[in-house]
């Protein structure tokens, strides 16, 4: 008796918590984290203006979320979520841009190598 | 996609009042957004390496227009013409890396390739220098021979009745050792030979002795013992009738015999 009836007060207040508020971004929120994650996998760092933005979003996102203003979580963790990826291209365009000088540097040394007076 | 997109604005031009006039800072905001898209809208380099993004770039940007014809949603224009900027940048990052993945694949092959050249030109090189080695030592008194190349060293490198290298062997000795560290596989085979005056015995000891010392000058200069044989002939095979001090002095050598390059001598006398 008692049970149903707390049972029945707990459904009461999740269907009035949905109503008054737009649906909390659970899935957007482990996106979010999962891209950040990606991009510090990849090697982007806190020197990265995209990570550190996309960091610091994620933080506010997860203040709004124990806030209930789950609006204004799915705008932050959407933002992030870009912020990141766009962190994690930039971490990887800056390897490869380094593995092109290091083979041209090879092959600039192996050059002069043959082109030496023999 | 489509229907969301159509619904999107009927739902909110209930909520909201339609306007017309947006504030200059959101015009701002979604001409960067289009000027973002508009520099890889066209790429096709870009369309080819991010498809998807390039999708959603224009679908956030196409909201972000739709919404800044309702007053109160700034804050939803802002936020997607943001994110289309953004998805305009991962795209056009996405790329660069492809162009530079096919750069590099380019520039590994380039280096391959130089790097066979580089080992055919250092082979070809040694071979110069061993080529040019082989005449030094022809012209150290090493003849070409049934033997194989058989190098003389002659009576003048050792003092009388001494088996000790004299001093002025020294240059020849090196050019051996220099010769023999450019051409590893070569092994050599040092035979001592004194002339028919005295004891036979003692011939054959004192040739052994004088194989050795030049054996042993050429390990001192690093030359591995493994490579190095020592036989003492005495007073067999001479190179000259033993009638005249001349002659004799002819007989009283170092024959320094080389195998060829993979270690192989013409058989031991």
């Amino acid at each position: 008796m008692n049970i149903q009836y707390i049972g029945m007060a707990l459904m009461v207040m999740l269907a009035m918590a949905g109503c008054a508020n737009a649906p909390a971004p659970v899935e957007q929120m482990k996106l979010t984290s999962q891209a950040i994650e990606q991009a510090r996998e990849v090697g982007a760092t806190e020197d990265s203006s995209d990570f550190s933005l996309a960091q610091a979003k994620l933080i506010q996102a997860q203040q709004a979320m124990r806030e209930e203003n789950y609006k204004m979580a799915r705008v932050l963790a959407e933002q992030a979520e870009l912020d990141a990826r766009l962190a994690e291209a930039k971490a990887v365009s800056g390897k490869s841009q380094a593995h092109i000088e290091e083979l041209n540097k090879q092959i600039k040394r192996l050059r002069k190598r043959l082109g030496e007076p023999e | 996609m489509k229907g969301y997109f159509f619904a999107a604005p009927l739902v909110m031009s209930v909520a909201l009042l339609p306007g017309c006039a947006s504030s200059p800072a959101i015009d701002k905001t979604l001409l960067d957004a289009q000027l973002h898209f508009d520099r890889i809208k066209s790429d096709s380099n870009v369309l080819r390496s991010a498809p998807k993004d390039v999708v959603r770039a224009e679908e956030t940007l196409n909201k972000a227009k739709q919404l800044s014809g309702y007053w109160g949603s700034d804050e939803d224009v802002r936020h997607f013409a943001y994110l289309s900027q953004r998805y305009s940048d991962i795209a056009r990052e996405h790329a660069s890396i492809r162009l530079q993945e096919e750069q590099a694949t380019q520039l590994q092959l380039s280096l391959e390739h130089l790097q066979l050249q580089t080992r055919e030109h250092e082979l070809r090189l040694a071979r110069e220098r061993g080529d040019w080695l082989v005449d030094q030592l022809l012209s150290l008194g090493t003849a070409r021979t049934e033997r194989g190349l058989v190098m003389t060293l002659g009576d003048v490198l050792f003092s009388p009745g001494d088996t000790r290298l004299d001093p002025s062997a020294s240059e020849t000795v090196l050019k051996l050792a220099q010769f023999l560290r450019i051409n590893p596989k070569r092994e050599v085979r040092i035979e001592g030979y004194t002339d028919d005056q005295g004891d036979d015995e003692l011939n054959q000891h004192l040739s052994k002795q004088r194989a050795n010392a030049v054996a042993n000058a050429l390990s001192a200069l690093g030359i591995d013992p493994g490579r190095l044989q020592t036989v003492g002939y005495g007073e067999d095979y001479p190179v000259a009738s033993n009638d005249t001090t001349e002659h004799r002095a002819r007989n009283r050598r170092v024959e320094v015999v080389f195998s060829d390059e993979s270690g192989n001598f013409v058989p031991a006398r």
